[in-house]
């Protein structure tokens, strides 16, 4: 009695377990790179399908978190099956090239459209989008106008209205890592110091709840991304999200600091070159474009043609080098964490 | 407990050699993360340091906690819905099971998304109980209702005709039978305690398992996570320990089946409400909260194309089969062999081998992909591997408690009666176990639907299940996206959790026979 539904289930196990088909003629030999990223875009995909009908080549793509796909590739070693390995955030991308998994790829494509701070001196990754961590303020809280450089987050007069995403976020990290390089440790620590003095919350998990306090008026200002009240105004998160996000002020701080999610060929890759190629891809101005498009990001140069981000208005970049930041990482997470920025 | 052997020559150490080599597969990872973390300066790193010793008290924290108020839940609403009648009391018998359904890393993003819709600040140490509590009572709930609505019905009857009440019968006849399968529902949710990793760190919470994954991850110290990891293996033993002891000290078995059974004790007036509040809260909060916010979410639907949910639903439904057949053949082997073979070396064997559960899912991963690596597994069949060692205990824990509720006497009859250990299984064994069989099997299945990590760390190219997709939407704070394959989770689960229906209901007739 049971057989039947056995069998329709196995049917299902075995459908369902089925590795996505490949090409697997040995004749036709169609060159295949695999991706590891830590991007989740739908849009992403799309692209990728675009390279492949513009070079003919195939991309398997494996998405997760970016931590888990330096670990697993360092786990992989020489085995590992991934050829380019994306991730967002300069600290990731300079500690996986700390950890050799990168190799340097050269291309006067690249070298020609990311600019020289935002890629890796020894070309071994290179940014692809921008993003800028942002005050945003609640003005009938507080005044924009009195926020105009990080440091001014610190000023007792913020005591009760200041809200931050803990110190786990790679963001702030990197956001204290580029404080580091331009005011020195006295100053930067007497700034965390100050900031944490003037937090009264908890502080929060994630970007958007943040966000969603300061438009409420829980919080009077907050340091978030972009994106995230891009996506906000966009309508992504709702109509409710959206007429909060309206009520906010951006302010970019001056001079603003500029993060990326970039890209690298992986050590292990035998085909450098198809890699390289599809870094270029996402690199150049189309390619690009998509990139940043998807998370509403600004590209590499400009601002793009993004309606809600052209909203934003211009910033000044504090021209920091994402390779400089990701390699005071590890001293700016330790500053936080003895200084109360749990 | 030991059941005298109808095991004899060749059949004997044909299970003997099953089970060194199961448990050998299942210990394997945990040998080489010792050895691994041995290799490198781990044992400075056992040094907890403040945050360390944060991470250690949250956990330890959180486990009793939790550990107490689900026993508390899980009891009583295994007991009212068993052995009491109020209205709706079926229904509600079947609902103790939708709280399966919900990941407890969902529960905790939608609370917190809900809550700063209304600038409630969902945060800290007392929403992780309340979240954990939750997710993991129906543990208690399934073990110890089998034993409330099965095993304890003669000396239920015995004691009300007695004239002993509803309370007096409670406390000292059926809470007594029930605190093996009790126990071992509270150690399971002892172990899920120690691993969750998703739900404390969005709830801002620091615990063992999320100090495991920054020292592996963030300060790239993989010999330090592991001996951190071994730490949370101690605890976790700690647990099994004592939840063994206790079910030394209440040790009854089941003497025939029940007689007629009696009318459920009806229950009336406040006592009524009560046990309609205490019974309808927690499958209200776990299922009705998500699907709130999914109603609330619906101008932000971002659905992915239908052929893009049948794979990924059809995938997180293939692997959750493949673990829960593979997981539950095992966990029989062990259970029988630990009751037919009373070599004290085995028996310590089978029940380290259900130790994988306490080993956070990330940490398997990383040991998986040490033994995996070198040898070219391919990595499907290393997540398979994944999946049944972690929830071998999950299998394993009704299964031993189904089996110590059979009186060795009947092993004995049955072998006087010339069957061969295999027949005494298939025909004894087996149909008798057929509730804790059913019961591990769909807590096995759900629990790989929900299960995080080792999908995420181990799953080939392209190939992304529905629980992946969830948590990378969420952890991109996109709600919107996250939405669908969310609730084809918790329709797997239900469907899952209405699959264990019948075997409530069997229970109900087993016992009206």
């Amino acid at each position: 009695m049971l057989l039947p539904g056995a069998a329709a289930l196995s049917a299902v196990v075995v459908a369902g377990l089925q590795p996505p088909a490949r090409s697997q003629t040995a004749i036709s030999q169609a060159v295949e790179i695999g991706v590891y990223s830590g991007r989740h875009y739908n849009t992403d995909k799309a692209l990728y399908r675009e390279f492949t009908r513009r070079t003919g080549i195939k991309v398997n793509l494996l998405e997760s978190k970016d931590d888990a796909l330096i670990e697993r590739l360092r786990t992989e070693g020489n085995r590992s099956p991934a050829d380019v390995l994306v991730l967002v955030d300069a600290a990731r991308l300079d500690k996986a090239a700390d950890l050799g998994l990168f190799q340097p790829a050269r291309s006067a494509s690249l070298m020609r459209d990311v600019p020289l701070n935002l890629r890796d001196s020894r070309g071994r990754w290179f940014g692809l989008t921008r993003r800028v961590r942002v005050a945003v303020v609640n003005p009938k809280l507080v005044n924009p106008a009195t926020i105009r450089t990080y440091a001014d987050l610190a000023k007792p007069k913020l005591k009760g209205k200041l809200c931050l995403r803990d110190s786990k976020s790679v963001y702030n990290q990197s956001l204290v890592a580029d404080q580091l390089i331009l005011r020195g440790e006295p100053a930067t620590r007497a700034w965390v110091r100050g900031m944490v003095a003037n937090v009264t919350q908890p502080f929060f998990t994630s970007d958007t709840p943040l966000a969603r306090a300061v438009a409420k008026g829980d919080c009077g200002v907050g340091l978030v991304n972009t994106y995230y009240v891009a996506r906000m105004l966009a309508g992504d998160s709702g109509n409710a999200d959206k007429a909060l996000a309206q009520q906010l002020k951006v302010v970019f701080p001056n001079p603003a600091h500029v993060n990326i999610s970039g890209a690298g060929v992986t050590k292990s890759s035998r085909n450098l070159e198809a890699a390289t190629k599809l870094i270029e891809f996402l690199a150049s101005p189309t390619g690009g474009r998509g990139y940043a498009e998807a998370n509403n990001e600004y590209p590499l140069k400009g601002y793009g043609n993004n309606p809600i981000l052209k909203g934003f208005g211009t910033f000044k970049a504090d021209g920091v080098s994402a390779e400089q930041m990701g390699a005071r990482n590890r001293q700016a997470v330790n500053l936080m964490q003895t200084n109360g920025w749990k | 407990m030991i059941a005298a052997p109808p095991t004899r020559g060749s059949g004997r150490s044909l299970l003997a050699i099953a089970v060194v080599v199961l448990a050998a597969l299942a210990l394997l990872p945990v040998v080489g993360l010792a050895v691994f973390a041995w290799m490198g300066p781990a044992m400075a790193s056992l040094a907890l340091g403040p945050a360390g010793q944060e991470q250690m008290t949250n956990t330890v924290l959180l486990v009793l906690s939790v550990g107490v108020l689900g026993a508390a839940l899980g009891t009583a609403n295994g007991w009212l819905t068993a052995n009491c009648s109020f209205a709706g009391s079926r229904w509600l018998r079947i609902a103790q099971l939708l709280p399966l359904a919900t990941p407890a890393y969902l529960l905790a993003a939608t609370l917190i998304d809900l809550g700063s819709r209304n600038s409630w600040r969902i945060h800290g140490l007392l929403w992780a109980i309340t979240v954990l509590t939750l997710t993991t009572y129906p543990y208690v709930f399934l073990l110890s209702t089998e034993s409330f609505a099965v095993s304890g019905t003669r000396q239920l009857e015995a004691s009300r005709s007695l004239g002993v009440g509803p309370w007096g019968s409670f406390r000292r006849v059926a809470l007594p039978m029930a605190l093996p399968a009790i126990g071992a529902g509270v150690a399971l949710s002892g172990m899920e305690v120690v691993n969750e990793l998703g739900a404390v760190e969005l709830l801002g919470v620091p615990t063992l398992s999320s100090g495991i994954l920054q020292r592996w991850q963030n300060d790239g110290d993989p010999q330090g996570a592991v001996a951190l990891a071994l730490i949370a293996l101690v605890i976790v033993s700690l647990l099994v320990a004592a939840e063994r002891q206790l079910r030394r000290r209440s040790r009854r078995w089941l003497m025939g089946s029940g007689g007629d059974r009696q009318a459920p004790w009806a229950l009336s007036g406040w006592r009524a409400t009560i046990a309609q509040l205490l019974t309808l809260l927690p499958p209200v909060a776990t299922l009705g909260l998500p699907l709130l916010w999914a109603g609330l979410s619906l101008d932000q639907l971002q659905s992915e194309p239908p052929e893009e949910l049948l794979t990924l639903g059809s995938r997180s439904l293939g692997l959750g089969l493949l673990a829960a057949a593979l997981t539950v053949a095992v966990g029989l082997v062990l259970a029988i062999a630990k009751r037919w073979i009373p070599q004290p070396l085995l028996q310590r064997l089978s029940f380290l081998a259900g130790m994988g559960y306490a080993v956070p899912g990330t940490v398997l991963a990383l040991a998986l992909m040490l033994i995996g690596g070198p040898w070219q597994l391919s990595p499907l069949l290393l997540l398979v591997w994944g999946y049944s060692d972690r929830f071998l205990a999950v299998a394993k824990g009704g299964l031993d408690a189904g089996l110590e509720r059979i009186a060795p006497s009947v092993d004995e009859a049955a072998t006087g009666l010339g069957c061969s250990w295999t027949a005494v299984l298939r025909r004894v064994h087996v149909p008798l176990l057929q509730g804790p069989l059913l019961v591990g099997g769909l807590l096995v299945f759900v629990d790989t639907v929900k299960e995080l990590p080792l999908t995420f760390a181990l799953r080939p190219f392209d190939f992304d299940t529905l629980s992946v997709r969830v948590y990378q939407y969420a952890s991109d704070e996109r709600v919107g996206a996250a939405l669908i394959p969310a609730l084809l989770i918790l329709l797997l689960g239900l469907a899952a959790a209405l699959a264990l229906v019948p075997s409530l209901n069997r229970e109900a007739s087993v016992t009206a026979d």
